[in-house]
């Protein structure tokens, strides 16, 4: 049954969970591309376009034959690509069992990947500043893993988006929160002293922050309540 | 009515971990405007493996923008390739003034620059003195002119500064003011027993050991102050490119027990240094302000420099009588005090950073 639905401009975020929700009841949360069929195929007919316009220039001597060629070589090419669109990223929330990590592609192909949840440390919003953009994502530190894994990787939802499925997965992993209110925002502080070891041994990793022995995922959340 | 808080984003290439006048300038003075209620953000370019957002002291936030620099810890310049990375951060961070600062900083310009095509409120603070015959400088001035063409306000740190941004952007004189650096005094503190003086005089330099700060006028003089004084002793900190040259006239003047090489010297380990000595000697060619005359002031230490750049003005602010000496083609501004708290009370008084940076909200506001 879906319990919340929020939409913006790219994304659509439904969560699922029971009526009444019990004690180990499976939590499922989807972030679906919107228009993703169009919007996808319509990145590559430029493309396409493109390269067929190129080829016509080029061959003068056989513009048939050199047309002929270059459409099939142009579809070709959108095929492979359009393997690597996305249609939908889920996170599917086993409490005491694990999270399974799903993400559906527009050619139906579907990869999951489940984490058992003694292996979650704790999940954690983080900023990542490419060279021309800044973005929030969610991502999960792993026991034995070096590497934050990310839970929505192909997708960038919005905060909104991201901050309820990042309390379920605290609830779920059973990390502790506190909450401190601002003046602007609400600000959900988490502290996890227990891992300065591997904070230490991420110092250096890009995208995400440490200071000293606290690691601090802040989020703005006003106006979801 | 309470004050409307600002939001400002400071912006340069030189920020920390790179350690220097310009980067203290900015961490300092964000502090302060933290504690003062303002939000404040840093943007500067990626260190090695550094990038993303970090959080220090206070809650000040700091972007490291993965541009990579590419020359003297300057990002490439691509004019409008930082705009969409710029706007992400004015628009997330909902931003009101945006703050650059030194000249030579190419991320500074273009920060600016798109800050006013966005309508942003823009100051701009010059720290260093630029020459108008070199190529560089001729480049750099039209460059200056371009990015100051319209901003709100520009600050300089001495009045020979004042004069040179002046000159150098075609700035009215009246949008410039004129606020000079700070010093931490609860850092800087003289030590609780002061060194004895009786048998050895130390001397005590700190500076990057490179051409603009005039290394090349100290491999000159240490020899000589050795050769005249045998109680004198010199304690050099700082690291660079002209530390070879040293090293050569400690072994060709065999002074390897009166000169000591420090090497590269963190700036928390800068005060237990100056403690050590009885006179700083600061031989730039060049400087702007001079923020290590007044660390060494508020230390105790006798001062000695080069008469050059703003340096006078900042001597002549402590109001000490103060004589000129010509010696060894150098002329030396002494600062005299008979009792060295009277300088710690007095940098104390007129340059802690608060002080400081309540003319600068001024000027902002």
């Amino acid at each position: 049954m879906v319990s919340s639905c929020l939409s913006n401009k790219r994304y659509t975020y439904i969560h699922e969970n029971e009526n009444e929700p019990t004690r180990g009841a499976i939590d499922i949360h989807h972030v679906i591309i919107n228009g993703s069929r169009a919007t996808g195929y319509a990145r590559l007919r430029w493309l396409a376009f493109f390269l067929v316009g190129l080829a016509i220039l080029l061959g003068k001597d056989n513009p048939v034959r050199t047309l002929s060629w270059s459409c099939l070589l142009s579809g070709f090419f959108v095929m492979i690509q359009s393997r690597k669109f996305v249609k939908k990223e889920s996170v599917i929330i086993m409490p005491t069992f694990g999270i399974q990590l799903q993400t559906q592609y527009l050619s139906g192909k579907t990869v999951s990947r489940f984490i058992p949840i003694g292996k979650i440390l704790k999940p954690v919003l983080v900023e990542c500043v490419t060279p021309v953009t800044c973005y929030w994502s969610l991502s999960l530190f792993l026991r034995g893993e070096e590497q934050l894994t990310l839970v929505f990787k192909e997708l960038r939802p919005s905060l909104k988006m991201l901050v309820p499925i990042w309390k379920a997965l605290c609830a779920v992993s059973g990390t502790d929160q506190r909450e401190m209110m601002t003046e602007e925002e609400h600000v959900v502080a988490v502290e996890c002293k227990e891992y300065n070891e591997l904070y230490q041994q991420m110092w250096c990793q890009p995208n995400y922050y440490t200071s000293k022995d606290k690691i601090y995922s802040v989020t703005k959340s006003s106006k979801l309540k | 009515m309470a004050e409307p808080k600002l939001r400002v984003l400071m912006v340069s290439d030189f920020f920390f971990p790179n350690f220097g006048g310009v980067e203290n300038h900015i961490y300092y003075l964000s502090q302060c405007l933290l504690n003062l209620g303002h939000k404040v953000v840093v943007m500067t370019h990626a260190y090695g493996n550094r990038t993303g957002v970090r959080y220090m002291t206070g809650g000040l936030k700091v972007y490291y923008v993965p541009w990579r620099p590419f020359a003297m810890q300057n990002t490439f310049p691509t004019v409008y390739g930082t705009l969409p990375i710029v706007r992400t951060i004015l628009k997330r961070e909902r931003i009101t003034v945006v703050h650059g600062h030194q000249a030579f900083s190419t991320l500074c310009h273009e920060a600016l620059m798109h800050a006013r095509t966005m309508g942003y409120r823009v100051v701009f603070t010059d720290h260093s003195l630029y020459g108008f015959a070199d190529v560089g400088s001729i480049h750099m001035n039209k460059v200056l002119q371009f990015t100051l063409a319209d901003i709100d306000q520009a600050i300089c740190v001495s009045h020979t500064s004042k004069e040179n941004t002046v000159l150098r952007s075609g700035l009215s004189p009246g949008k410039v003011f004129m606020i000079p650096n700070a010093v931490d005094t609860a850092m800087f503190k003289p030590a609780d027993v002061r060194p004895s003086s009786d048998d050895v005089i130390t001397i005590v330099v700190i500076s990057r050991l490179v051409y603009r700060k005039g290394a090349d006028l100290l491999v000159e003089v240490i020899p000589e102050v050795c050769r005249l004084y045998p109680n004198v002793r010199f304690v050099v900190g700082g690291d660079g490119p002209k530390h070879v040259r040293l090293e050569e006239m400690r072994e060709k003047h065999s002074l390897q027990d009166r000169v000591e090489m420090l090497g590269a010297v963190p700036h928390s380990r800068v005060r237990s240094v100056l403690v050590t000595g009885h006179i700083f000697l600061n031989s730039s060619l060049t400087e702007a302000f001079c923020i290590a005359i007044l660390e060494a002031a508020s230390c105790g230490l006798l001062t000695v420099s080069t008469r050059v750049g703003g340096v006078p003005e900042a001597c002549t602010l402590f109001s000490i009588h103060t004589f000129l000496l010509w010696y060894y083609r150098m002329t030396w501004l002494c600062l005299l005090s008979q009792i060295r708290m009277t300088w710690y009370e007095q940098s104390k008084r007129r340059y802690q950073y608060f002080q400081v940076l309540t003319r600068r909200r001024c000027t902002i506001e």
